[in-house]
């Protein structure tokens, strides 16, 4: 990372002698003085802080935290998600934004059938802190008179933990729509037997058969790990490889395995799934433009979808000139890097609005 | 931030969609009962979804579980205008989008208060000097009658002192937020 100009430190110590600590992850004055005004906020509102000088020491100590590239949201323990506020706990990946626009394009596309039936069952494989099944539920019920039953699934106990609690959270304060059944449940995607694996876990199909009547889920969403091992040295920021944990990032290993092949190792895996539970809509997070090209590519191979489109980070936004990108058949929608692939079939093509 | 002063601007606008349309070009005087009556409501002003287009700021380089931004601002252009408003504010990005929309508002209104101000400073200016001009012609018709050689007459105008002063009544001052 280049160094900051000693100019920029000097200025940023003028407005306030704990901004230029805050300069090291933030990388510009503004984004600083944003983050140091909401760590004000944070103390001001929660923490335990009684007096003056204690709040200020407090200030002072998590602005050093944060110095140190520790990620604010695990600082304040939240990020938004949507209009949630979704707890953050380190040993969990913090949602990211991004993610919260496909989910609202997706509920967007939906809201506007007039064809629902009236109950939909969701699958999110990979739920972390469960941010996707509440986010989903919350926007489909304030504008669709419709019972849904949403699951949850994560390898980390840390998130299925979190994510429980996240859900109760929301309960306390009447959030969740009433008649709207939500639950999370541990247990592996993959189905291979992997080098240290906790045997406990149990594979998702079993799971799924054991503890669910039915295994059969309308909309499949996932986003898995999806960065390989070379782009994770290469691309990720700091704070993300030195805070996040590895295991929400990158896929396992496997015997012959390529880089790139072990970065995209989920989704022939979730594909798969799909056909088993006889999803009608499926929507899976990639990385890029590349990685969203190949699974769509996996996709068409699949051979069940009447549908296959690829989503920018921004689906709802005005579309980007190079949509003609080379995307074989598919379309691109909206603006930003490629975020996104949503497959259909069936009467999900009607519940999209894909079908007149 | 907009100075205060705009903020408590006695003025009413049209929410009609349509009457945005018309944003570039000057709008009918607002008469002085609908000023006073109006005092104390808040702008009113509603953009509709189809003038405003929202740029998601994204940052160089890639997205998703890469990168972990704290940034959630919030990029909104209004289309016939061009105005372009950002917000930070906040740490939640809807939160952030409806604060940007509400700001966008104001600054369209205050363009359209701009527009407004200026078409009545120019009209004034206008009648001003078409006033003095009046004055300087009367002048020296009179100059020319004493002097019995009439030539030409100058019509119209004859109402145009009259408005200036009702003008300057209820001129608004264009506000000064940029
Ligand atoms: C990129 S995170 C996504 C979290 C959340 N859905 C979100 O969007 O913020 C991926 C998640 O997959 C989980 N995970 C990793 N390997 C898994 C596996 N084999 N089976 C199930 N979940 C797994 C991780 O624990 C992590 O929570």
């Amino acid at each position: 990372m280049p160094r900051l100009p000693t100019s920029l430190i000097r200025a940023a110590r003028l407005i306030d002698p704990l901004l230029p600590l805050l300069l090291r992850p933030c990388r510009d004055l503004r984004s600083a003085q944003n983050e140091l005004r909401w760590l004000c906020e944070h103390i001001q509102n929660h923490a335990g802080a009684r007096n003056i000088t204690e709040r200020t020491a407090l200030l002072k100590k998590l602005v050093q935290e944060r110095s140190t590239g520790k990620p604010l949201q695990y600082i304040l323990g939240t990020e938004f998600f949507g209009d949630f506020e979704i707890e953050c706990r380190p040993g969990v990946l913090i949602p990211r934004q991004e993610t919260a626009a496909s989910i609202t394009q997706l509920v967007h596309l939906l809201r506007k059938s007039k064809s629902l039936p009236p109950e939909l069952r969701i699958l999110d494989l990979c739920t972390g802190t469960g941010c996707i099944p509440l986010l989903f539920q919350d926007e489909l019920s304030k504008h669709q008179d419709i019972r849904l039953e949403l699951l949850g699934v994560d390898i980390s106990k840390k998130a299925i933990q979190l994510a429980r609690s996240n859900l109760a959270k929301l309960r306390s304060q009447g959030k969740p729509t009433a008649g709207n059944k939500i639950s999370f449940m541990r247990a592996d995607v993959l189905d291979d037997a992997r080098e240290g694996y906790d045997h406990e876990i149990p594979k998702l199909m079993s799971a799924l058969e054991s503890q669910h009547k039915s295994s059969t889920w309308d909309i499949l969403i996932s986003n898995p790990p999806y960065v390989s091992p070379s782009e994770y040295w290469k691309t990720t920021t700091r704070s993300v490889r030195c805070f996040e944990p590895q295991l929400a990032l990158v896929p396992p290993p496997s015997h012959g395995l390529k880089d790139l092949d072990q970065g995209d190792r989920f989704y022939p895996r979730l594909l798969h799934i799909a056909r088993d539970v006889a999803a009608k809509i499926v929507l899976f997070e990639v990385a890029d433009l590349d990685q969203a090209l190949r699974v769509t590519g996996m996709a068409r191979q699949a051979g069940i979808f009447s549908g296959i489109e690829i989503w920018r980070d921004d689906p709802g936004g005005s579309a980007e000139l190079e949509s003609t990108y080379a995307s074989g058949d598919f379309p691109i929608v909206g603006s930003g890097n490629g975020r996104s692939v949503l497959c259909w079939r069936g009467e999900g093509a009607v519940w999209l609005g894909k079908h007149v | 931030m907009l100075p205060p002063s705009l903020l408590r601007l006695p003025l009413r606008l049209p929410s009609s969609p349509s009457s945005l349309s018309h944003l570039r070009s000057p709008i009918r005087a607002f008469t002085t009962t609908s000023l006073n009556l109006q005092k104390h409501f808040p702008p009113r002003l509603v953009i509709p979804d189809s003038d405003i287009e929202e740029n998601f700021l994204k940052g160089s380089g890639p997205g998703g579980q890469k990168i972990n931004k704290t940034s959630s601002a919030v990029q909104l252009k209004h289309l016939p205008t061009g105005i372009v408003v950002k917000c930070q504010e906040t740490r939640s990005r809807s939160q952030n989008r409806k604060l940007a929309r509400k700001t966008l508002a104001e600054r369209v209104e205050e363009l359209m208060l701009g527009d407004e101000a200026r078409t009545r400073v120019k009209a004034r200016e206008r009648s001003r000097k078409k006033a003095s001009a009046e004055k300087k012609k009367r002048r020296k018709y009179r100059a020319l009658e004493e002097a019995k050689a009439a030539e030409g007459t100058e019509g119209g105008g004859e109402g145009d002192g009259d408005a200036a002063v009702e003008m300057e009544k209820d001129t608004i001052e264009p506000g000064k937020g940029g």
